[in-house]
């Protein structure tokens, strides 16, 4: 323990700042993990009179909580992997190379970055409407129209899994590429040579050697993606209206918004599920934020 | 590429392609679609709100047998604006369900415009239930081109509602206001003698395309400018008529009669017409025949016992005299025009205006079929406080929708916002009004 | 071996970025340039114009210039920006910076209740702050001003733009923070120890030393903070759809509600495309001023 004769004021304020600040960060999360297992919960902070796992039990057994999260953890993985891979393949050749287009390309990630979601929502409804037309005459072409629907939910652009497994990796795409690239560009080129000199083809040098020694990259990479597509809301907001496909942050608001029918502990409890994979990929990534914040700062 | 390349490539294509059946099998899995493949089609309607999807869930099993389909009820976001919203994207993308409805006669024409519903005009006059609507009902349905496109299958009459009770006690009369100037004095009378909030108009852009419709549009009638919309496609939006309704609402607003804060947030009507109507804080307010059973009826948030005493209504009353009782659609069903099953959808569309299916709406929000023959309907004669306004509905007077109505519509939610905001006069608002129509339909829409 | 090795292996990079390269086009570059062309158009989500978008050159803008709405939202979001990301955020992310370099312990306790509303998704952050300032006297914020003699009110509704700051604020003090320590553990102890044998203060340490020392890297904080304060979204709007009569409807924000719920996708794209400026002006200077290493 701190001996109190080594307590300088420094020390002082440094404690006393940090625990306002504390509470300040804190004190909102103390009602939604109280209401979680209150069985009387309400919009407003109380003193639960006694403690239920019910909610927890709700989002498993009643259809639409367990629905929302199976749906966020399917096109965000997805989406996760998609960018992992691409962003692999892409920031490998982005360090890699030395041709006249890295230069730019390298600019025009830093400005896709720049570039607000908001700002491009409307357009790419559009692209999208445009897709899923092409889509939708693909598909009707093909499968049966009493089925039409339902491949549609899994393949179109608008309403569709396909398509919002696309948009979220696309928003996630610069940083990874970005990331990956910082750090093929700390890794020796010998390993590579080396497999080459044998023989190995671009493939086996990707898998043998490249994965392994790029992990950490890959890694926060794919971790940084996955905390940004599982909090998107304007992407969901827009393009899917089926309930069946309805994405966790989505189903949040909606139900929030039926003023009437509300069960906050239900809620509360779907809200920390919710905020759980988020937290923990975060904890997972920490050490990687500096370079996701500096963007590349630091070579 | 090396075989080996091309091999490992394949083989993730493959497992990809096997990812996706096994998900696409669970994720329908408990969904009630047909895997057999045989004929049984199913129809997918848009609904919203919790009691009009239980209303519609009611009527769902009978219909499906009685049309030997399979009908998937698909929820929609429950806001109205947000619903539109939604459904428009929808339309937009070709997505949207087989069955809808629109919120208010004035969304129709635009959806018409954009090639978004499919005509149902010899459905509808081929159909049994034709020669029972009511002549308000046909002529609400019927497109500027004779077409019909939408059916509104139900109807509101929007009046105004107060409480008699609470005015009884205080000493104002309750006889029916004759004219603006009349009914002005009668809420200035109420403020001073109460000393509460006496006349609500909807206003504001959070309140949406209610403003227009349960607003502003119940003055037009008794207004210098009786009809907005003329045969040519153009809008009366520039005469007296307008801007003296605006003087109505700017009078309302400056001299406190009616509430301001709650408007200028989101689901204004809750504060006002669930809390402050019920507990007496506001007298009296614009409502239609939905108000006694969904707004104040046993279920609702605030319920008023009794509350076909204790809330009287009365006619909107001309600027000079005379009265208007404005008749509006509800439920106004369309089809898809980018539907697969045109026709049977269609049917479901008749089914859904049947008596019993109408009377299950009506029991749950209170709205009242478009049929004569609902009067005969048992459980429609239950329903008390809806059997009179039943039979003098076709008495009603109604607004001529016009496409543009959309954008009027926002256009008068913006006007009415800068009052609540007090930001302008009745001249300034008309003037907002005005410039919104001509920035987005054109200089020559606005007469 | 048909071509020779370098030619091979500048091919398979090409190749390896394909990929990366379609999805950014057709989702990010192609609808950028997209905004631009239907900002000149009527398009719509209903009526006459869904169907049949026409051509209207600058109507659109010249709309824009006219619209209060348009100028609110700027002013909104100015104030928004300023008040959180380069006020708020950024003195408290110092400060905790600066206090978690004394020696004291629970360090790792500090930092991660620090990081905690940085790391939850918007939508679960703008729920729970909903609890915080909604209903009145019975909202959290109200019973603990209670204790101050504030009187209590509906927050969001009567002081909406400073109540968005707040949670903004609360929200972003991570990643101050974060920044703010590797700026300050790149500055060398040596000269912190030249500064004290001179008699220096801490205070004279902290502004004369400290904090010229860690002008890029405050510089480079309120670039890329500026930036991705001006994209937030679904915070603002899950917490109050654009607040009482427009008091919180950010540039985001009014883009969404004029194109889908005012269903003027024409207009909204025409604000959208100068969003996009001054994305891309602000991304430019980042680039140049920075000279970001390639």
């Amino acid at each position: 323990m701190i001996g109190l004769h080594k307590f300088t004021r420094a020390q002082a304020i440094a404690y006393g700042f940090l625990t306002v600040t504390v509470v300040f960060c804190l004190l909102p999360f103390l009602w939604v993990v109280l209401a979680s297992v209150d069985p009387n919960a309400s919009l407003f902070l109380s003193i639960p009179k006694g403690i239920t796992a019910d909610h927890f039990i709700k989002i498993f057994t009643a259809q639409k909580g367990a629905r929302w999260f199976l749906n966020s953890l399917v096109t965000v993985g997805a989406a996760t992997a998609l960018v992992v891979i691409v962003g692999g393949m892409g920031g490998y050749a982005l360090s890699r190379t030395n041709a006249w287009w890295k230069r730019p390309f390298l600019y025009a990630i830093i400005l896709v970055r720049v570039v607000p979601p908001t700002a491009l929502i409307v357009p790419l409804y559009k692209v999208m409407l445009f897709a899923n037309g092409v889509m939708g005459a693909l598909v009707r072409s093909i499968v049966p129209p009493d089925h039409v629907r339902s491949t549609m939910h899994i393949f179109g652009f608008v309403d569709g899994y396909f398509g919002l497994i696309l948009v979220l990796s696309a928003m996630q795409l610069p940083l990874a590429l970005w990331i990956i690239k910082t750090f093929f560009d700390l890794t020796p080129k010998e390993y590579e040579e080396a497999a080459l000199m044998d023989g190995a083809n671009v493939f086996q040098r990707i898998h043998r050697i490249l994965v392994p020694l790029a992990l950490p990259g890959l890694g926060a990479a794919g971790l940084l993606a996955f905390i940004g597509a599982w909090g998107d809301f304007l992407m969901p907001l827009t393009f899917i209206s089926s309930p069946d496909l309805q994405l966790l942050p989505i189903g949040l608001f909606r139900a929030f918004q039926r003023a009437n029918i509300l069960d906050y502990g239900y809620l509360s409890a779907l809200a920390l599920l919710y905020m759980l994979p988020a937290v923990v990929a975060f904890g997972l990534a920490r050490r990687f934020l500096v370079q996701t914040f500096t963007g590349g700062i630091k070579g | 590429m090396t075989s080996t390349t091309r091999r490992t490539g394949l083989l993730i294509m493959v497992a990809a392609l096997g990812g996706a059946v096994l998900i696409s099998r669970w994720v329908f899995s408990s969904r009630g679609v047909p895997t057999s493949g045989a004929s049984a089609v199913t129809i997918r309607i848009a609904e919203h709100r919790q009691p009009r999807i239980d209303a519609l869930n009611k009527s769902i099993p009978r219909i499906e047998k009685q049309l030997g389909v399979t009908i998937k009820v698909i929820e929609y976001p429950a806001p109205e604006k947000d619903y539109m919203s939604k459904l428009l994207t929808e339309l937009a993308a070709g997505n949207a369900p087989d069955l809808f409805t629109a919120n208010f006669d004035s969304d129709v024409p635009d959806m018409v415009a954009a090639g978004y519903l499919a005509p149902i005009t010899a459905e509808v006059k081929a159909w049994d239930g034709y020669d029972q609507l009511f002549d308000v009902a046909k002529k609400l349905s019927t497109s500027a081109d004779g077409q019909i496109y939408a059916l509104d299958s139900m109807l509101a009459v929007t009046q105004l509602y107060f409480r008699r009770d609470l005015l009884e006690k205080a000493g104002i009369s309750t006889a029916q206001p004759t004219s603006w100037k009349d009914l002005l004095d009668r809420a200035r009378e109420i403020k001073a003698k109460t000393g509460k909030y006496s006349l609500l108009l909807p206003a504001g852009i959070d309140w949406g395309a209610a403003t227009f419709n349960e607003g502003f549009a119940l003055f037009v009638p008794g207004s210098k400018t009786p009809q907005l919309a003329n045969d040519d496609g153009t809008l009366n939006l520039n005469g007296e008529g307008v801007k003296d309704i605006f003087g109505l609402y700017k009078s309302l607003i400056d001299e406190g009669l009616m509430p301001i804060e709650p408007l200028l947030g989101p689901q204004p009507w809750v504060i006002p017409k669930y809390t402050m109507f019920p507990a007496g804080d506001l007298m009296a307010t614009t409502c239609g025949t939905w108000c006694y059973i969904y707004d104040w009826g046993k279920d609702s948030k605030n319920p008023i016992p009794d509350v076909t005493k204790k809330v009287g209504t009365w006619a909107v009353p001309g600027m000079h005299g005379g009265l208007s009782v404005t008749v509006s659609g509800e439920n106004i069903w369309a089809v898809n025009a980018k539907s697969t099953h045109l026709a049977l959808a269609k049917k479901v569309l008749l089914a859904l205006s049947s008596v019993r299916a109408t009377v299950a709406y009506a029991q749950l929000l209170g709205n009242i079929p478009a049929r004569k023959d609902a009067a005969d309907d048992k459980d429609f004669q239950a329903l008390t406080e809806l059997v009179p306004v039943l039979k003098g509905v076709d008495h009603g007077t109604f607004l001529k929708s016009a496409p543009g109505f959309s954008v009027v519509a926002e256009g008068v939610a913006r006007a009415t916002e800068a009052l609540l905001r007090k930001q302008t006069d009745a001249a300034g608002a008309q003037a907002i009004l005005v410039k919104y129509v001509r920035d987005l339909l054109g200089n020559k829409v606005v007469k | 071996m048909s071509r020779p090795y370098e030619s091979r292996v500048a091919w398979q990079n090409r190749m390896l970025l394909v990929p990366a390269l379609v999805l950014l086009a057709c989702f990010i570059l192609i609808p950028a340039g997209a905004a631009v062309y239907i900002s000149f158009t009527n398009d719509a989500l209903t009526g006459f114009a869904a169907a049949h978008p026409q051509f209207v050159g600058l109507k659109n803008y010249a709309r824009l210039f006219s619209d209060d709405g348009f100028w609110n939202s700027l002013v909104v979001t100015f104030f928004f920006v300023f008040g959180s990301s380069i006020v708020g955020q950024f003195v408290l992310g110092l400060a905790s910076a600066v206090a978690l370099r004394q020696p004291i312990s629970f360090r790792p306790v500090f930092n991660a209740a620090i990081l905690l509303p940085n790391a939850v998704p918007e939508v679960v952050a703008s729920f729970i702050w909903i609890s915080m300032l909604a209903g009145g006297k019975y909202s959290t914020l109200s019973r603990i001003v209670g204790l101050f003699g504030i009187p209590s009110q509906n927050w969001l509704e009567s002081v909406p733009l400073l109540m968005i700051i707040v949670v903004n604020t609360w929200r972003g003090i991570a990643f101050a923070m974060i920044l703010m320590t590797s700026g300050l553990s790149a500055v060398p102890a040596e000269v912190y120890e030249a500064a004290r044998m001179d008699g220096a203060t801490p205070r004279q340490i902290f502004w004369r030393i400290t904090l010229p020392l860690l002008q890029p890297t405050i510089f480079l904080y309120m670039l890329v903070s500026t930036a991705g304060t001006i994209a937030i979204f679904g915070l603002i709007y899950t917490l109050t759809r654009g607040g009482p009569g427009g008091a919180t409807e950010i540039i985001g924000i009014y883009i969404y509600n004029q194109s889908f719920t005012a269903y003027q996708l024409g207009y909204g794209s025409a604000v959208a495309v100068i969003m996009l400026g001054v994305s891309v002006a602000l991304g430019a200077i980042y680039v140049r001023v920075l000279k970001v290493q390639v």
